[in-house]
């Protein structure tokens, strides 16, 4: 529930400093890495094909020299999916019957095919984690932007959706830490923190969204004029500072994931 | 009611690379019935201080007792004791009417209609709202400034023990802060209710505190009696604070005349002096 959540201790994808080879490698050779990834996770059948995967983003982990904890922090938010997942392939299917918690049959095709789908889920949320653990947010948007360029031909605004992800991104944090305060500011008059049926609940909300609205239109239209008295005029003829360049670093990486994943495919495809 | 701090730390988000030290060993008593003021430059520590005092931030370590009960994650303050009221509270406004709103507190305490009605007039005309004209108007249609009573009035309304204020004067006009600091002295005489303020404007702080403690760099660098610690400008210089004007206006004139002159903490102490001064060279 909203109100109840240690909302300062989230971290979706914060990025976590550092120099290692990820971190210098072009922002769009990961994005494309990570894209590849998860449509190999998704044709790879198997266990032996997920732990080819699996044992090549642990190598990409080390690398990063990604601190374990700073990961399972990550997880979290996605743990209670996770767990999801496993109970209803356990108990939803049928079959051979392996052993009873209860009253409740576990069959061993429901186990096979949850532990398969957890790991598949486990292994996505990771790579993506993976991507923005090690990319700051604005070299990810320029990455994206100039990804993205192609599409402005079709009249589609590249550079404008680019920015307004930055954006979107920026305010995670300034809209986070100012939930984090509405909540105890409210708290602290009493509001509705847990419990209670789902109108009591939702009622409970309300001293929160409602400030939260307030205050985002407020940020938004500030940023609009900010913007606009320093003469932003979208895209058109816009040069950037940092220039992207691919370099045989990237080269390297690449070959190496097309690797993993050439061989996760072939012994997945195997079975 | 008391409110004490034992050996309190912060560090936010520790353990990451984030990690954040805000405030490093800090004890601290507030006597029942007080008007402690907190100052510190920008980003001491003092609103953390606050949000700590209050009970709804749990600190890296140390302890923290209200009356006779400590403090936790688990044991929080009972609800409608500790009026918290951070920066710009009227960020916090959320009902259709100002009388809904104020009333918001006093109505989750379950109270009956009829004092949670004499509550929401006492609360509004403690900081001067006229509750027949503005009962029920809109909060979004008021000022700011009358945002920020009507907001205030939402957690005096809970009738608490201690009264917790993180700048309450900020983005206000002058006459506006005035009246506002002169209204929480009132109160605070006409009810005894605890308070602590946060701010670093000294000539409000000057008007408002009994008390004074001076936080830098997460750590508790003064404490003491307000016309002691306001007076002793080398003290405050030396933590980017100004003296009050009053205080700042006896030095001149000391150094004008070569001579001592006491300093004053008030307009009316100054005129007093001044007034002395001129009766001697008559």
């Amino acid at each position: 529930m909203l109100v109840a959540m240690q909302v300062s201790n989230m971290v979706v994808g914060q990025y976590y400093p550092g120099t290692s080879i990820l971190h210098r490698v072009d922002p769009r050779t990961k994005i494309i890495a990570a894209c590849a990834f998860v449509i190999v996770l998704f044709m790879v059948n198997g266990f032996e094909g997920l732990a080819v995967m699996g044992a090549g983003l642990a190598a990409v982990i080390a690398l990063a020299g990604i601190p374990l904890p700073w990961l399972w922090r990550g997880l979290k938010p996605v743990l209670f999916l996770l767990v999801i997942t496993l109970a209803f392939q356990l108990f939803l299917s049928s079959g051979e019957e392996l052993w009873r918690l209860g009253p409740v049959p576990v069959y061993r095709n429901g186990l096979v095919q949850g532990a398969f789908l957890t790991a598949r889920l486990l292994l996505l949320v990771l790579s993506g984690s993976i991507l923005t653990f090690s990319t700051p947010p604005v070299l990810l948007t320029d990455a994206l932007g100039r990804l993205m360029e192609p599409l402005a031909k079709l009249k589609i605004p590249a550079y404008e959706l680019a920015l307004m992800m930055t954006i979107a991104l920026r305010f995670i944090p300034t809209l986070v830490m100012e939930v984090d305060r509405i909540i105890k500011a409210q708290k602290a008059r009493g509001a509705v923190t847990s419990g209670g049926g789902l109108l009591v609940r939702a009622r409970g909300i309300m001293p929160v969204l409602v400030p939260l609205f307030v205050m985002s239109f407020r940020h938004a239209d500030e940023l609009a004029l900010a913007m606009e008295s320093r003469c932003w005029r979208g895209g058109r003829g816009r040069t950037i500072r940092r220039k992207l360049a691919f370099s045989k670093k990237d080269a390297v990486f690449a070959t190496a994931v097309l690797a993993v994943l050439a061989a996760s495919l072939w012994i997945g495809r195997l079975q | 009611m008391r409110l004490e701090l034992e050996n309190v730390s912060m560090v936010y988000q520790s353990g990451t690379p984030f990690s954040a030290r805000a405030l490093e060993d800090v004890s601290l008593t507030v006597e029942p019935g007080e008007r402690l003021a907190v100052a510190g430059p920008v980003g001491s520590g003092k609103s953390t201080l606050l949000a700590i005092l209050a009970g709804v931030e749990t600190p890296t370590s140390g302890r923290v007792i209200h009356g006779t009960r400590e403090i936790s994650r688990r044991q929080t303050p009972p609800p409608g004791s500790i009026g918290l009221a951070f920066q710009s509270p009227e960020n916090c406004l959320f009902e259709k009417t100002v009388y809904s709103d104020v009333s918001f507190a006093p109505r989750r305490q379950g109270l009956d209609g009829l004092e949670v009605r004499r509550r929401v007039e006492n609360a509004l005309a403690a900081v001067g709202v006229d509750p027949a004209s503005m009962s029920q108007r809109s909060p979004f249609s008021l000022s700011i400034g009358e945002q920020r009573r009507v907001a205030l009035a939402g957690v005096l309304a809970m009738e608490p023990r201690a009264l917790l204020l993180d700048e309450p004067t900020a983005y206000l006009d002058p006459a506006a802060r005035r009246d506002l600091i002169r209204q929480l002295v009132e109160l605070n005489e006409q009810t005894g209710v605890t308070m602590v303020m946060v701010g670093h404007d000294m000539d409000e702080l000057a008007r408002f505190a009994g008390r004074l403690v001076i936080i830098d760099g997460g750590r508790k660098v003064a404490e003491g009696r307000a016309e002691i610690i306001l007076t002793d400008s080398a003290l405050l210089a030396r933590h980017s604070l100004d003296p009050p004007g009053t205080v700042e206006f006896c030095s001149l004139l000391s150094a004008a005349m070569g001579d001592q002159v006491a300093p004053a903490l008030s307009e009316e102490q100054a005129i007093e002096t001044l007034m002395q001064i001129m009766e001697g060279k008559c």
